[in-house]
């Protein structure tokens, strides 16, 4: 089958699934399909949406591929809901990063770095469901363990958790905008958070910040 | 900060005001504490009225002057107190470890310990930097693009049949009787039958009816499994044998039962029975009791 062809097989796969479509299951419904192929295949459909100034691009988000409106439009978009677009505060975003680096954490690990209390955020956070109980931790007392939802990796455009930046990058990050760092290595069991994304170093594509979700046109 | 969203009480004194609405004006005058208590608007814990300070002063973190700044946060504190603002038990914690930590340092290093002299502020700014951290992490994210925000997302409609595994959501038994219910009073409402030969239904026989509909289709709606071809209303006791089955069967785990969620996940369309597959065991007649 002629390779415009299965793209434009791709494209109407993404285009119509209710929720982000993954390579591999994209690879088994185009003809003589593959993962790599079909990675292939975004990246040329998103760089033709760039040539030709779409107001839309595909993402790769919760282990799939979905298309998106370009953030140029989210006003005129959120006029378009029917609910107002979900707010979190400084203490839900706080609580929300912590869980996601940290996961699986318990609250007292949470609290520990807050230094406050979490239970009304954590709940809160549950009923929107960005944060959902992963199990017991196997101590005495048998605590809760919390960790973030697909639904978090969605509304935040990561393809997987590992898709989050590096707390480290994010102290080089502090430091260049002039904020009060010190050595990374002091930063006491800086191993410990580390854990669980040593393999995000080097995904970050594009400079804006937010650069991790739309795929680039593969090379 | 979006206060309107999120519960109050974070950040300010834990559980006690937590809600003011949800005490009654006797239990407040009981505790003694004014009625009228304001979330701190500005800092989200101690860590973070420090961090402040730590940048107001234009210190490194790990050169904290812990002198000063404890002034300094005693003064906020003392202010937050005037202003009526609710004190967190965390701040006056936090409050309690800078004076031992200015006190410790100013104790002269014991003879013969100077080698292996721990700086007295190392633990603090350990915490300091690792809230800064996450402090940053959340900035991160508030900075991405977000979905229903900043972006949307092209869907197509849910297929039909079963919902993907993790779009779905297992239903408890309230649900489920909540939904019988319904079903009850559809059968009030319709046209009463005289009858006259009382037919016997057994639970046994309805599992078996249920599990011959699964096995052909795999999954089917919990509403539709009541009727039956006559067109009539069926008896209930035929309702209620076939509740009890439905229930029989989700307890040897022949079946689930399970309803779709929309966007925000909360739970929308027909409750419907799904035939389990993932279980070892296909033959689930073995699995009930003869007794049923």
């Amino acid at each position: 089958m002629e390779r415009n062809e299965q793209r434009r097989i791709v494209e109407a796969l993404v285009l119509a699934s209710p929720e982000p479509i993954s390579a591999a299951r994209l690879g088994k419904i185009v003809p003589e399909g593959t993962d790599a192929l079909v990675r292939e295949l975004v990246g040329e459909l998103n760089e033709n949406y760039g040539k030709q100034d779409s107001a839309f691009e595909i993402w790769e988000v919760a282990g799939g591929f979905q298309i998106r409106t370009r953030a140029e439009f989210s006003g005129y978009l959120q006029q378009l809901q029917k609910q107002r677009p979900l707010r979190l505060s400084q203490a839900a975003l706080e609580t929300l990063s912590i869980v996601a680096y940290k996961q699986p954490a318990t609250r007292a690990e949470v609290e520990a770095v807050r230094g406050v209390e979490v239970g009304a955020v954590v709940k809160t956070l549950m009923e929107r469901q960005l944060v959902r109980m992963v199990g017991r931790r196997d101590v005495p007392g048998r605590p809760m363990l919390y960790g973030t939802t697909r639904r978090f990796l969605e509304i935040f455009g990561l393809e997987s958790v590992k898709d989050l930046p590096r707390l480290k990058e994010l102290e080089e990050l502090a430091r260049e905008q002039g904020l009060a760092g010190a050595d990374p290595e002091e930063a006491g069991d800086s191993d410990e958070e580390d854990s669980g994304q040593e393999s995000t170093a080097g995904v970050e594509g594009e400079g804006d910040g937010a650069s991790a979700a739309p795929i680039e046109p593969s090379a | 900060m979006s206060e309107s969203d999120w519960e109050a009480g974070e950040g300010s004194a834990g559980g006690s005001t937590g809600a003011p609405g949800g005490l009654s004006d006797g239990e407040f005058a009981a505790t003694g504490i004014p009625a009228y208590a304001v979330k701190l608007p500005v800092f989200e814990g101690p860590l973070d009225l420090l961090l402040h300070l730590i940048r107001q002063n234009d210190v490194e973190i790990a050169e904290i002057p812990v002198a000063e700044i404890g002034a300094q946060y005693l003064s906020y504190l003392e202010l937050m107190q005037t202003l009526n603002l609710d004190i967190a038990g965390e701040y006056l914690v936090m409050a309690a470890t800078l004076a031992l930590i200015k006190s410790r340092m100013l104790l002269p290093p014991a003879p013969g310990e100077e080698e292996e002299e721990v700086d007295p502020r190392a633990e603090l700014v350990a915490r300091l930097l690792e809230y800064q951290r996450f402090k940053e992490a959340a900035g991160e994210l508030e900075r991405r693009r977000r979905l229903g925000r900043d972006v949307f997302e092209a869907r197509g409609a849910e297929p039909e049949g079963p919902v993907e595994a993790d779009r779905e959501i297992e239903v408890g038994l309230f649900e489920l009787i909540e939904a019988f219910k319904d079903i009850l009073n559809r059968e009030s409402e319709g046209p009463s039958i005289h009858e006259v030969d009382v037919e016997i239904v057994t639970v046994y026989e309805r599992m078996q009816a249920v599990m011959a509909i699964l096995e052909s289709r795999e999954t089917v709606e919990f509403m539709s499994i009541f009727g039956d071809d006559s067109g009539l209303v069926p008896a209930r006791r035929m309702l209620v044998a076939t509740f009890l089955a439905v229930l029989e069967l989700v307890k040897v785990s022949a079946c689930t039962v399970y309803q779709g969620t929309n966007a925000d996940g909360r739970p929308e369309g027909p409750i419907r029975l799904r035939l389990r597959t993932d279980g070892a065991d296909p033959s689930w007649q073995s699995l009930v009791a003869e007794d049923v």
